[in-house]
């Protein structure tokens, strides 16, 4: 083990046996990737892509079909107790607490249940209380809570292990995007702040693209990409343009630049023309140049693109781009 | 330290509950003492007037047992059922305690917080029927407490099986009446029922409380029968519990929703 990883999964496969049926699904199919001390990695994937189940496999609650998971260098199936102790989790965001106890009451139970005393844990149930801007509703029931507060709570929950490893799987889901904003914020802060490992699976890309340092997107069960997100916003920026062009293209000129560039999308206008275009090999703006040539198609600007997490994900997903970090 | 505060917390959740949710356990206490009623005016009505007294003794003390095996056992299924599907019960298996600690702090604080209805039942039958009872605290306490371990085998065998089996439900009915049968059929009429768990100390606290018998009288192979029973079925109900828990992380069961 390099003494760096904190979460190392290894060959790890998962199948379920549909309900009622002798269909199986594989959720994840064959994935390795380490987690170092301190970083903040995102999951992200489509629905069923296999987040959900990596992430209880490595919180213990799922056994692997095949493969390893360690924590700190512990196998967390065969020490799954010691292993936990060094993992907090929010599953379900606020699924995960008791709607009949208070806010106070639901992290005096919580940390009761991992074996902390009361006098131990008061003093760290207050600063979280201040710290999730939920002090003055701390005798409040859960079931009257906004969905954003009970959200921020269930994190509070896990926060209060103090354990080296949080995990979050969607904590802004089903959140407003005022709420969403605010749950976004609050995770900065435990960002910047502290020095925990995290895990963050999420539909949100701009949880993504703030608050992790890099990013494994999985689908169908498999890491499709696991790379830093600055790397993958440059990546695909250079390989984006957009380019105006001072006069239409003929109809045989469009058939030969369609047949090479099947993704690019041509705007006509009365008497220009625009060519968005991604390029899969940075050697290919050369080539649609060569067919711009043929009928001295003169062209007036080129802009490479900008291009959010959002598109990028997309991208990955849809096959266009398959990268992975060597 | 850490079972200190595991049982605590425990304690805390039940009593809040019990407090907070004043009417659901008045209404408890209310249906338990109906039936009770509905037994002892039965016995009025139908039964043998020589054996009268006798009969509506036995009742106070089956139906007070058989309130206590549901509020512990039969709950205890209900409350693993409702924690997988509201996704409480995946938070608790996080904890690095196992979850099977956790669920035996739940039975001894849910043990312990029922008491105090079973003493509010209890002396409302004795008042209700004006049978008082023999209650000899010395003779009482420590069987109960060796009947208590047997029982909580018990729950742990329920909550394992609330955990892997999805639609428990129906299960849970049927599961209450066979805990009123074993509350109510005595253990003459069917002697082999002394090995069930807390049959034979239900036996011995009405031998207590209806005789007016003392730890002294009580014979070695009851206490073997009931010290047996309360290793084996604890045993027994730990072991298959981790079974079920393993079977619910194999197949992901723990959340339901």
């Amino acid at each position: 083990m390099s003494k760096e990883n904190i979460v190392e999964v290894q060959n790890v496969s998962k199948t379920y046996k549909k309900r009622r049926q002798k269909e199986f699904v594989q959720a994840v199919n064959n994935i390795s990737f380490d987690v170092k001390k301190g970083e903040i990695l995102g999951l992200l994937g489509p629905n069923g892509a296999g987040k959900t189940s990596t992430i209880k496999m490595i919180c213990g609650l799922l056994i692997p079909d095949e493969g390893t998971i360690l924590i700190n260098g512990r196998d967390n199936q065969k020490n799954r107790l010691e292993t936990l102790r060094d993992i907090s989790a929010v599953l379900e965001g606020n699924r995960n607490l008791y709607w009949r106890l208070t806010v106070r009451e639901n992290l005096e139970y919580f940390a009761g249940n991992r074996g902390m005393d009361k006098k131990g844990v008061a003093q760290t149930i207050d600063e979280l209380l201040v710290q999730f801007r939920l002090r003055d509703k701390e005798n409040e029931l859960v079931n009257r809570l906004s969905r954003g507060m009970q959200q921020k709570l269930a994190i509070a929950v896990a926060m209060m292990a103090d354990s080296q490893v949080l995990l979050l799987d969607e904590p802004t889901l089903g959140l407003d995007v005022e709420t969403g904003y605010e749950v976004r914020e609050l995770l900065k802060e435990i960002v910047n702040n502290q020095e925990r490992t995290i895990i963050i699976s999420s539909h949100d890309m701009a949880v993504v693209e703030d608050l992790c340092d890099r990013v494994i997107i999985i689908n169908h069960g498999r890491i499709v990409t696991d790379d830093h997100v600055d790397n993958l916003l440059r990546l695909f920026a250079v390989r984006s343009y957009t380019i105006t062009l001072g006069q239409l293209l003929s109809d045989q000129q469009l058939q030969l630049i369609k047949k090479a560039f099947p993704h690019l999308e041509y705007i006509p206008d009365t008497t220009q023309a625009i060519i968005k275009v991604d390029f899969d090999q940075d050697h290919e703006i050369y080539d649609l140049f060569e067919l711009l040539k043929m009928n001295k198609t003169p062209v007036e600007s080129i802009e490479q693109g900008t291009i959010n997490f959002e598109q990028v994900f997309m991208r990955i997903i849809k096959g266009e781009e398959a990268h992975a970090l060597v | 330290m850490r079972w200190f505060s595991l049982l605590r917390v425990n304690l805390q959740k039940e009593y809040i509950e019990l407090v907070r949710y004043l009417p659901n356990t008045i209404a408890t206490v209310f249906t338990f003492y109906i039936i009770f009623l509905g037994m002892f005016l039965g016995i009025q009505v139908v039964g043998d007037p020589s054996t009268q007294e006798l009969n509506t003794q036995y009742v106070i003390v089956n139906n007070l047992f058989w309130f206590l095996t549901m509020s512990t056992i039969n709950k205890v299924g209900w409350q693993v059922t409702n924690e997988s599907m509201r996704g409480t019960l995946e938070q608790l298996s996080m904890s690095p305690m196992g979850i099977w600690r956790i669920m035996t702090a739940r039975l001894i604080a849910s043990t312990v917080i029922n008491f105090i209805i079973l003493i509010v039942l209890l002396y409302l039958s004795m008042f209700t029927t004006g049978q008082w009872l023999n209650i000899d605290l010395l003779s009482i306490l420590p069987i109960l407490l060796i009947t208590l371990v047997s029982m909580y085998g018990l729950g742990f065998i329920i909550a394992g099986i609330s955990m892997v089996l999805k639609q428990v439900d129906a299960f849970l009915q049927i599961l209450q009446f066979i805990l009123a049968g074993l509350a109510f059929v005595p253990v003459t009429v069917a002697p082999i029922i002394s090995y069930f768990p807390f049959v034979k100390g239900l036996d011995l606290v009405r031998s207590v409380m209806i005789h007016g018998v003392t730890l002294s009288q009580i014979s070695v192979t009851d206490y073997g029968i009931l010290i047996g029973n309360a290793i084996i079925y604890f045993v027994l109900g730990i072991a298959f519990f981790m079974f079920c828990e393993r079977i619910a992380m194999k197949r992901g069961l723990l959340a339901h929703y």
